[in-house]
């Protein structure tokens, strides 16, 4: 059994909840124990960083720490949270200043920041720890027949200076996983582009407009579904949907998928149990 | 020949044509020629253009990556001709031996491989992206401008920018909306408001923080990942958004709300309040009108995120909270010492 620090994503406790639902349904089947991490905060979502640099080097410094508190890795099934807590790490490893001023106040909750837990996705776990060949093997009722458009989403790619697995030009991460599940994976141009999520509120036509590409794309491969890893896609891209193909004027609809969602059919869970139900998109 | 047949091949080039005194649209041309180990892509069109087809038009100069006139689409992503070797894209092609070569996107099509960059250089003196003295006229001569190391480093890699545009050709918002800053822009602004030479960031500031500026930016981080010099451009970025928050406490703007929207939340539940980030980043009425709709679904499907007083705080809370403000404090009193 691997043990791993399971970060709480907001998005995750309240619009996405079927995220971590199918997660903790079949975490045990792939060997796999996802400790969640009840204390942990928001990361800042992206924003934090420049509206409050030092806040923004806390909050992180203390969520990592409360993972190495116990050992072991910090996961997140959310791109943002991935690279947000990823930023911070770097600013943090890079200054033994702020390091000191932030294990300053970390202190009154006995936490330091040391730099000894790793920050990590779900989707790099199942390549990295679990292997393909691991999940080839458990894999239940093979995704055969499925044209599956994966969707990576930016901030599990880019900048690379941060993430640095996937090639950002080329990622094969979730395409791999695809294979493993017995799915056809569909090659298309939008695969790394951008759902337009941190925008959706500011610049709602900019952003449509940029879901309305990819979406667009992937229904014109004819694929079934389209997979991500990412939370804040998956709102764009099903949530959204209907508004951004309206104003792009595509006719055709397309279901979205979550990461823990593929994994989970792939694993013998039903839509249901999965709570595939909940999207909007069906 | 024998030991330099394998350093030799004949490569496909795929090269947008575009006429507009005769063509309606697009369409692509393929030239296959032969291709040696090390040549650039530039230095293939320049043969294409020599010796197969004298009509394929781009723009190119210094052939040494430092006066980025050939930016292009190579396989899709925009980079410059003179920097990318042939041997480096055969494995990114698509069609196998077919190089697909393109003009930068967002920008108007001129000919061929040939874009107009006059948007660019407009919205450079838009938001006039130049020093402008500190120094009253009649007093200039008078005494040097010392830079101090820290300050240069702070604009020391933005202006490495060669203005090839290529960030603008990737960047996800100003393919939707041609009216958008654009990055390499933005990178400018950055790098002049925090010049101390400079006397006229409110001006800059007050041009971006508008309609189309600095918060229609959706962090792809395309822009950062393709820029042909490595300049960490969303720095820059982010760099303007402080700038704009912090400094001169532009927080009147529905980007602004937006952000500090994550700094009001985490101290009071140590989680984003989401049900209403809608109404304090645009206000009731937007939100009705644009949003409604959609909550009905929602609500249907049971994702509407929590109403406040429903969305459970992180464990811990309170000392997280003291924490939190523990960090105001120094920040306060770092302001302070700065003074």
């Amino acid at each position: 059994m691997k043990r791993y620090a399971y970060y709480l994503s907001c998005i995750n406790e309240s619009m996405t909840k079927e995220v971590d639902r199918s997660l903790e349904l079949w975490q045990k089947d792939l060997e796999l124990d996802f400790v969640k991490l009840h204390e942990s905060t928001c990361c800042g979502g992206s924003n934090l960083d420049y509206v409050s640099p030092k806040h923004f080097a806390l909050v992180n410094a203390r969520n990592i720490a409360l993972a190495e508190k116990l050992g072991l890795d910090l996961v997140t099934s959310c791109n943002t949270c991935l690279l947000t807590i990823r930023s911070a790490k770097k600013k943090l490893d890079e200054s033994p200043e702020l390091r000191e001023e932030v294990n300053g106040i970390l202190s009154r909750e006995s936490l330091e920041y040391k730099g000894t837990s790793d920050v990590r996705h779900l989707l790099w776990v199942l390549n990295e720890d679990v292997g393909l060949d691991t999940i080839r093997g458990k894999v239940k009722v093979p995704l055969t027949n499925y044209r599956i458009a994966p969707f990576y989403g930016c901030h599990i790619l880019r900048p690379s200076t941060i993430l640095g697995k996937d090639n950002p030009l080329e990622p094969s991460s979730l395409d791999s996983l695809i294979e493993a599940l017995g799915g056809k994976t569909i090659a298309y141009e939008h695969k790394n582009k951008c759902c337009g999520f941190h925008t959706l509120l500011v610049a709602e036509e900019e952003s449509l407009d940029v879901a309305a590409e990819a979406l667009g794309e992937a229904i014109d491969t004819k694929a079934d579904f389209i997979v991500t890893p990412c939370p804040l896609c998956h709102t764009v891209l099903d949530g959204y949907q209907a508004k951004a193909r309206k104003q792009a004027n595509i006719k055709q609809s397309i279901p979205v998928f979550h990461l823990s969602e593929m994994v989970g059919l792939a694993l013998g869970y039903t839509p249901r149990q999965l709570g595939i139900k909940r999207h909007i998109v069906t | 020949m024998g030991e330099h047949k394998e350093e030799m091949r004949d490569v496909t080039f795929r090269i947008t044509r575009f006429n507009p005194q005769v063509d309606n649209k697009p369409y692509f041309d393929d030239y296959t020629i032969p291709v040696e180990k090390g040549i650039t892509v530039l230095r293939a069109l320049n043969y294409i253009k020599e010796h197969v087809d004298a009509t394929v038009t781009f723009r190119a100069f210094c052939q040494a990556g430092i006066c980025g006139s050939c930016g292009m689409r190579i396989n899709g992503i925009s980079k410059l001709a003179c920097t990318t070797q042939v041997w480096d894209e055969l494995p990114r092609c698509r069609v196998p031996n077919v190089v697909k070569v393109e003009p930068l996107r967002n920008m108007p099509l001129v000919k061929d491989l040939i874009v107009d960059m006059d948007p660019m250089v407009d919205k450079m003196k838009h938001y006039a992206n130049w020093v402008e003295s500190v120094m009253p006229e009649e007093r200039m001569g008078e005494k040097e401008f010392l830079i101090a190391e820290e300050e240069f480093q702070q604009y020391d890699k933005a202006t490495d920018c060669i203005l090839c545009a290529s960030c603008m050709s990737e960047c996800s918002i100003l393919r939707a909306n041609k009216e958008y800053v654009g990055p390499a822009i933005l990178l400018k602004s950055q790098r002049m408001n925090v010049d101390s030479r400079d006397g006229i960031h409110d001006k800059r500031m007050a041009a971006l923080v508008k309609d189309h500026g600095v918060w229609d930016c959706t962090h792809c981080y395309r822009c950062q990942e393709t820029c042909v010099k490595s300049i960490p451009i969303m720095d820059a970025i982010h760099g303007v958004r402080e700038d704009a928050l912090v400094s001169r406490g532009v927080k009147d703007t529905s980007g602004a709300k937006h952000a500090e929207a994550f700094m009001e939340d985490l101290p009071k539940k140590g989680k984003l309040v989401e049900a209403t980030l809608p109404i304090r980043t645009n206000g009731m009425v937007w939100t009705l009108k644009n949003l409604l709709p959609m909550a009905f679904k929602m609500i249907i499907k049971r994702r509407t995120p929590p109403p406040p007083p429903l969305v459970k705080p992180a464990k811990g809370l309170k000392k997280f909270r003291e924490e939190f403000n523990e960090m105001s404090e120094h920040i306060k009193r770092d302001r302070k010492e700065n003074q």
